[in-house]
């Protein structure tokens, strides 16, 4: 009796076994099919054949936008988030989509806030990390960071996000320290015709965009927008709404054409208008416009000159706290040249001014309320080829001069080695600085003396030098890893010193904190199948803070600068199946953020995509499903957190 | 936690029963020319034949290959059971010895590149769309180019020597065409 049985489960055990090796072969048979070759897998031949021609002239059939085109990208840990990307995660905002780089910590904060940077120092304002909207800075002079908030763009037409972790001052400047992110939208030749969407939801409570694109000349395309959205209130520990609902309206336009000469050039600009919600007797209002042009120029011997400008202008009105309106002109020359057969010469000039106006309160103070800034800037970069199509010195530095520290340097040495042409290996030293913005220098609380908090000359620039490794390989016809490992020094962190210790008020703005940070970036993409895609992505993160030695009384230490998760996971899978139906799975792990006790969380997202017909599109979308509401940041006392959330979508393209 | 239980359980159960036609994956060409056997298929929709260019109203509409084919038989499996009005949609290929003069579209391949201005001459008039990736195609007095510009296929068509043949090429093709002719393309 006893011996049937054990016979009988070592049976049923065996037969799982084989099947769990069945699966397993199967699996890797269908991993290694014949046939399937290198570059993106298009969609099915159902789901091409339903397509329209502007659709179909979208898809890239080249691996390009996944492979970095520049030798100094090669040499970096960049990742790219592809349109495509963006409209099967679901994406509704920037921040959202920016969930995708998996190099990249983002924790929302409450219904409009985020804190998002690579590789350390996370915060409200993360001041370490810039952020460029088609070649525009949107890192904010007066708080050192991005409003999230009023960074916004049709995000049907993005054509893709480059996300780089670690430093690119010696291409970008100042403030592109522990990262760049990069967004760019398509050409208006690549979005002709007419996008109607529009949406509705218990978060994204309703939204609505539409796009014109079209030809006015045989060398000339423009396309036109705009869009509408309202979002609720994301919630108190206690479960009552937090009063932070906003909605936002946004428009503009991008024109695309060639001289007569063959030359490209872009002209665009985008404007809108908004409403926060805030815990007060009035909402927080914003607006803001830009206007955005670039020309581009091909010359004999192998030369191409680029010239681009803008004038960005913003207001923001907080009730009782202030009121500020920024005005910057930016203009940015850059020439690359072919020297030889081995040198790929970059240089460049540059030059940004910005007006801020602010109205203060009694409580706090931008002091002096006016104040004009100019930065200065040149650089040069030099792409070595050591032996041809394998070995590549990038070597180049950034100078820079600022109003409020004079002269800075930004050099960076970057080395890549392709042992063949699926592999590359690659190593960086680089120094970056973030340079104090208005709130390090000019904010003083109250208004008028005594102040307990006050700013000063006493902050100077951040630095950081920074040691990089990476390698980055393709594994047969559809699976692609990438490793990047970094060790960062930082000198000179800003830190807010008594001045009449023990107490803890009155303080001064300072540079007295030092700091070291090490982590590793890992991350997957699979195509299984050509309907099928996995990709994952894995981020380990050390950070820690410390007084200058030397230095006086510091406040606020050890680590309560750095407010990261020591790591964080994420895994999403892409189904397409019979009849253009499309199945996007997403699961989200980020560990505690100790520094402000956040419990760590893990969540989960699934969309559901439907193409009828033709340009025609149903969605519908399940955020943060997991839980009934989980907080991402911010310590217990001012901590939002964010409920599950459900949103339908319905896109028609013409 | 059972969500995740479910979801994980959704993950597997996808992993281990591939559904249907991921079996047709095998000898697919390489994207590009997947993505051109799709235009080519589209192309044949949105163009339109004058009458005499179909024996009866149940004659098929011929897309013709010539030359080394790239697309193998995914563009077989992409127009099998698929008609434009009346007409079923159907692939002949074509050696070099053959006139290619029965089809309707005829997609040069790039193996054709040296006789080219001679095997568009042969075509001698007759209402026959033709496509190719050949760089010389359009001022060799061929119709619609395709061009891979950024990883992207874009599309150069002669308009002209379309409408010489009594081709009228829609709109909806046009529009996100740049229109060449023989001299400026």
């Amino acid at each position: 009796m006893v011996n049937a049985t054990t016979t009988a489960v070592s049976t049923r055990r065996n037969r799982l076994r084989a099947a769990g090796a069945l699966a397993i072969l199967w699996v890797c048979a269908a991993a290694v099919l014949p046939g399937q070759t290198l570059g993106p897998p298009l969609p099915s031949p159902a789901t091409l054949k339903k397509m329209s021609l502007e659709q179909l002239m979208d898809l890239r059939v080249t691996s390009v936008s996944k492979r970095p085109e520049k030798l100094s990208e090669a040499a970096s840990a960049i990742q790219v988030i592809t349109g495509d990307d963006l409209r099967r995660a679901g994406a509704t905002s920037l921040p959202e989509a920016l969930r995708l780089a998996t190099n990249l910590e983002v924790a929302q904060i409450d219904s409009r806030q985020w804190a998002i940077t690579a590789r350390g120092f996370n915060n409200v304002f993360a001041d370490k990390m810039l952020v460029l909207i088609d070649g525009r800075s949107v890192y904010t002079p007066l708080y050192a960071g991005v409003y999230w908030d009023v960074q916004d763009t049709m995000l049907e037409d993005v054509d893709r996000i480059e996300v780089i972790s670690g430093p690119g001052a010696t291409q970008w400047g100042a403030n592109a320290v522990n990262g760049v992110i990069n967004v760019a939208t398509k050409s208006a030749k690549d979005t002709q015709g007419s996008l109607l969407v529009a949406g509705a939801g218990n978060q994204e409570r309703s939204s609505a965009a539409a796009r014109l694109g079209a030809k006015v000349a045989p060398n000339l395309y423009y396309r036109v927008y705009a869009k509408y959205f309202d979002r609720g209130d994301s919630m108190r520990a206690s479960g009552r709404n937090a009063n932070d609902a906003w909605h936002m309206g946004q428009a503009g336009f991008r024109l695309d054409g060639e001289t007569p000469a063959g030359a490209p050039f872009t002209l665009q600009g985008d404007g809108y208008n908004g409403s926060l919600g805030q815990v007060g007797p009035d909402n927080i209002r914003v607006n803001g416009a830009n206007l955005l042009g670039r020309w581009s120029r091909q010359s004999e011997g192998n030369a191409e000159t680029k010239l681009q400008a803008y004038v960005d202008h913003t207001h923001r009105r907080i009730p009782s706290s202030f009121t500020q309106d920024l005005d910057t002109v930016d203009l940015d020359f850059q020439q690359l040249r072919q020297i030889g057969s081995r040198h790929d010469l970059v240089w460049g000039l540059g030059y940004r001014r910005v007006q801020d106006d602010v109205i203060n309160t009694p409580a706090n103070a931008f002091l002096p309320p006016s104040v004009a800034r100019q930065w200065f800037s040149a650089f040069v970069q030099d792409e070595i080829s050591l032996s041809k199509d394998r070995l590549h010195l990038t070597l180049g530095t950034k100078i820079e001069h600022h109003d409020y520290t004079g002269f800075e340097f930004e050099p960076s040495s970057r080395l890549a080695w392709s042992p063949a042409p699926s592999q590359t290996i690659w190593a960086a030293v680089s120094r970056a600085v973030r340079t104090p913005s208005r709130i390090d220098r000019d904010l003083f609380s109250p208004a008028i003396p005594p102040y307990r908090v006050a700013g000063g000359e006493k902050v100077v620039s951040e630095k950081l030098i920074a040691g990089e490794a990476g390698y980055r390989v393709r594994v047969g016809p559809g699976l692609a890893l990438s490793v990047a490992a970094f060790l960062n020094r930082y000198d000179d962190l800003r830190s807010l010193e008594p001045l009449s210790p023990p107490n803890a008020f009155p303080v001064e703005a300072s540079s007295d904190l030092r700091g070291r940070s090490a982590g590793a970036e890992i991350s997957a993409d699979w195509h299984v199948f050509p309907v099928w895609q996995l990709q994952a992505g894995w981020t380990e993160l050390r950070v820690h803070s410390e007084p200058t030695p030397g230095a006086g009384v510091v406040r606020g230490t050890r680590d309560s600068i750095a407010r990261d998760p020591n790591h964080q996971f994420s895994v999403r899978s892409r189904l397409e199946f019979a009849h253009a139906w499309e199945l996007d799975l997403s699961l989200r792990h980020v560990a505690t953020i100790s520094t402000q006790n956040v419990p760590g969380y893990t969540e989960g997202d699934v969309r559901l995509g439907w193409r009828p017909k033709p340009g025609w599109e149903i969605s519908l979308l399940g955020r943060n499903l997991l839980h009934k509401r989980h907080a991402e940041f911010y310590t217990p006392g001012s901590r939002r957190e964010l409920p599950r959330s459900i949103y339908g979508k319905f896109t028609w393209r013409y | 936690m059972a969500l995740l239980r479910i979801l994980a359980a959704g993950l597997l159960a996808l992993w281990l029963a591939p559904p249907g036609p991921l079996r047709a994956a095998e000898s697919r060409p390489e994207p590009e020319y997947q993505l051109k056997a799709v235009f080519l298929f589209n192309f044949a929709q949105f163009v339109e034949w004058p009458a005499r260019s179909f024996r009866g109203p149940d004659a098929p509409l011929i897309i013709g290959v010539s030359g080394t084919d790239p697309f193998g038989a995914y563009l077989d499996n992409l127009v099998t059971g698929e008609k434009v009005g009346t007409h079923p949609l159907v692939v002949r290929r074509y050696r070099r010895d053959e006139d290619p003069t029965d089809c309707h579209i005829l997609f040069v391949a790039a193996s054709e590149t040296a006789a080219l201005g001679p095997a568009i001459a042969r075509l001698n008039g007759r209402s026959i769309l033709t496509v190719s990736d050949i760089e010389t195609f359009t001022r060799e007095g061929g119709m619609v180019r395709f061009v891979t510009e950024g990883g992207k296929i874009r599309l150069r068509i002669n308009v002209e020597a379309a409408k010489a043949v009594d081709l009228r090429i829609s709109s909806k093709i046009l529009r996100p065409a740049t229109v060449v002719t023989r001299e400026k393309n």
